[in-house]
């Protein structure tokens, strides 16, 4: 009987000590990031900014009049060095394992190298390299983290979400690494910007991130362009990230216009047969949906129906043509077509991998298109 | 103390699965990158084979131990000194996990706690179980544990199918080229499994076929997940980012997200390791010191267990200030010498010993 209460008390005093309580913090303990930002500042340092929520404000469901999160800011050497100055300012543990975003300034992508910060990203156990990273142009990514958006309770969330409902997929840190790693593809990254608008009829706005394109990085991870709105979705389809669609264009005779709901898009590389690796074939294919036809078009005519397929996939063809020369001549292969080549003529790559940037622009790139109509609505002819 | 065959299939399967979650992958992927499965492949081939030489010897002297058999085939003095190569391999071994667990731990939980303190619970626990039930005490642990570790461990693979593009792994061979591969080959097998420990264990077997089948097998599948998981591992990273990642099965569970719903499961996968790693440290730990005991002649082998812990205890606190210690891995002594050494040349030159022996006692005994 002695002994088993000894045996009691020493377990009890191992216990706190074997369930690791001296490293244990409480959920209330924690400040859950949601959102950093990083920016470049005048001296040659980094800024970097945390959203951090603030859970007692989320509970009572409306962000009204209160914030729903904060953002704070510390200057650093490196990332760990202005986290740590941020740390002090608050009286929460900060905890990265649930961010969402990581929104880079302009200027920081200008004079830094991208690929210091993927150390930190890399190392770091706390970090889960699920995170998407975006780019804000015209302005320092802290201001896109302070915003206050109308719908959710933060920006961060709002962005990704807006990827994702327009079928952005990959554009994680995860994916930014391989592609930055990989000799034969160069990165993709997401623009937002900030848009000045009147939202609400109440107050005045200060203004909401709305997706801007895509920035076309080169081999030291600079960009080199930028592809506006309308180039994106066509980069995006090219470079096999997707993007949910919809296009519009004229018909033939420029009376009306026609306007598809494109899905189930995909795309493929190949070379052509017999010919030296520099000529590359980029084919897509994608089901389309006609939803909104105002060319007085009769979609129960079986040969207009083939003709309207016909002229969709040339005018998607040359559409997509000029983003495929518009990037080529940035000489970044944001397509991974260096990559494709790199797996179909392993020897031959061996002697362009160091220079791909130019010689990416010394291949000759063609579009194919496979678009179906699948459906042309639930009205056949127009109603009159 | 008897082990039964299915108990002797997890008791390899956990410790070879141990060793191959912790540092081979590594060691390939830098060597042959996206062709780094080859040289897994390859080197799991040779570690199964050596698993059967292995195999072969112990069925030669089926009622003893390494440390008595030995004795016979090289004689006393000679013997004695082969053997304490592998008393020394097996205490790296121990030293070279134990010390990788408490790294761990203390980088990615228990921040504040001192590393001493992990260590001493973790030692506490096998040398506790060694004590009280030896091996006994660990094989039905293995038996118990055994069946979540590889489900779970297999399973949290396939968690990551929109990460994974297959592709990542082409063009095989071009970049590489054999002589990478090989060189891939040469480093990590020695890390994929010990077979050395089957010849203290197999002394231990209830029912030696059924053992030995047991411990094939054991090998096998932990061989097989070695391999998918550097696959997949190459799917979701791809080849560079592979080559520079220390704890692959670690990552790989951070890299799960399904439906932006189920994340963070390394909190599962966590847990799981230490249990994998306390069934390691047990197998190890007690024979070693078994084999202590019969190498120094005294009987009580529970009393050297102790003093085998306090003594690893003291050597991993030791090389927790010496970093030189503990980044030898790579060496060409280890990986050129010692490895080939104990893992190849000496079962190769056991076997062909026995063998002639027995050939020798056959056709000398008139019949």
């Amino acid at each position: 009987m002695k002994r088993f209460f000894m045996l009691l008390c020493v377990l009890l005093m191992v216990t706190p000590c074997v369930s690791g309580c001296s490293d244990f913090v409480e959920p209330n303990q924690l400040a859950f990031v949601i959102g950093t930002a990083v920016d470049q500042v005048q001296d040659g340092s980094i800024e970097v900014s945390l959203q951090v929520v603030i859970p007692s404000q989320l509970q009572k469901g409306n962000s009204t009049n209160s914030e729903s999160f904060i953002v704070i800011s510390a200057k650093g050497r490196d990332v760990f060095e202005a986290s740590q100055n941020i740390q002090r300012k608050i009286p929460r543990r900060l905890m990265t394992s649930h961010r969402i975003l990581i929104a880079i300034g302009e200027s920081y992508f200008q004079k830094n190298e991208l690929n210091l910060l993927f150390d930190k990203l890399a190392r770091d156990p706390s970090n889960t390299l699920r995170d998407v990273v975006i780019l804000i142009k015209g302005g320092r990514a802290k201001d896109f983290l302070r915003l206050k958006h109308p719908m959710e309770y933060v920006t961060s969330l709002a962005a990704s979400k807006e990827m994702n409902i327009n079928g952005l997929q990959d554009f994680t840190s995860r994916q930014l690494v391989i592609d930055s790693l990989s000799q034969g593809t160069r990165p993709l990254v997401p623009v937002f910007k900030v848009e000045h608008k009147t939202v609400s009829s109440q107050k005045k706005s200060e203004g909401i991130p709305v997706f801007a394109g895509f920035a076309v990085l080169n081999k030291k991870l600079k960009p080199v362009g930028f592809l506006n709105d309308t180039e994106c979705a066509g980069a995006s389809w090219l470079a096999g990230k997707g993007m949910f669609q919809g296009i519009t264009m004229p018909w033939k005779n420029g009376k009306g216009m026609l306007s598809f709901r494109l899905s189930r898009l995909d795309r493929s590389i190949r070379s052509v047969r017999g010919q030296d690796p520099k000529q590359v074939v980029l084919a897509i294919k994608a089901q389309a949906y006609l939803l909104e036809n105002t060319a007085s078009l009769d979609m129960t005519d079986m040969n207009t129906v083939i003709d309207v397929q016909k002229y969709m996939n040339a005018y998607i063809r040359k559409d997509l043509q000029a983003t495929v020369n518009k990037v080529q001549k940035s000489g970044s292969d944001v397509f991974g077509i260096g990559e494709y080549l790199h797996r179909k003529h392993p020897i031959w790559w061996k002697r362009q991998r160091d220079e791909w940037d130019a010689n990416f622009k010394t291949v000759q790139v063609t579009v194919k298109s496979d678009i179906q109509l699948r459906s042309v609505g639930v009205i056949g002819g127009e109603l009159k | 103390m008897k082990v039964s065959g299915y108990q002797m299939f997890w008791l390899i399967n956990i410790s070879s699965m141990i060793m191959v979650s912790y540092l081979p992958i590594q060691l390939a992927a830098r060597e042959a990158r996206q062709d780094c499965w080859i040289s897994m492949l390859l080197g799991s081939l040779v570690m199964l084979a050596v698993t059967w030489i292995m195999l072969r010897i112990c069925m030669q002297h089926k009622d003893k131990t390494l440390v008595v058999f030995i004795k016979d085939l090289l004689g006393t003095v000679l013997g004695k000194l082969v053997v304490f190569v592998y008393f020394l391999l097996w205490f790296m071994q121990m030293a070279m996990i134990a010390k990788g667990m408490a790294e761990f731990q203390s980088l990615v939980m228990l921040h504040n706690t001192p590393m001493l303190f992990v260590l001493v619970c973790m030692l506490f626990l096998v040398a506790y179980a060694v004590y009280r039930g030896g091996i006994t005490a660990v094989s039905r642990c293995a038996e118990v544990i055994g069946p979540f570790f590889v489900s779970v461990l297999f399973a949290q693979l396939f968690l990551n199918p929109q990460g994974m593009d297959m592709k990542r792994v082409l063009p095989v061979y071009y970049d590489s080229g054999w002589y990478l591969i090989l060189k891939g080959t040469f480093y990590s097998m020695n890390y994929l499994v010990d077979p050395s420990i089957i010849l203290m264990l197999f002394f231990f077997a209830e029912n030696k076929r059924t053992a030995a089948r047991g411990i094939m097998w054991g090998t096998a599948v932990a061989m097989a997940w070695g391999v998918i998981t550097t696959l997949v591992l190459l799917f979701v990273t791809g080849p560079r980012m592979a080559a520079e990642m220390i704890v692959p099965v670690y990552s790989l569970t951070k890299f799960v997200s399904i439906l932006n719903f189920i994340q963070n499961i390394d909190a599962f996968f966590i847990p799981l390791w230490l249990l994998g790693a306390f069934i390691k440290l047990g197998v190890g730990l007690f024979i070693l010191s078994y084999g202590l005991s019969q190498w120094t002649g005294i009987k009580n082998w529970k009393l050297i267990a102790c003093l085998t812990t306090v003594v690893w205890l003291a050597y991993l606190l030791y090389s927790g200030h010496e970093i030189r210690l503990t980044n030898t891995l790579r060496s060409l002594f280890l990986v050129g010498g010692l490895y080939p050494f104990a893992y190849i040349v000496l079962p190769l030159l056991f076997w062909l010993i026995g063998s002639i022996r027995q050939h020798r006692k056959s056709s000398g005994s008139p019949s």
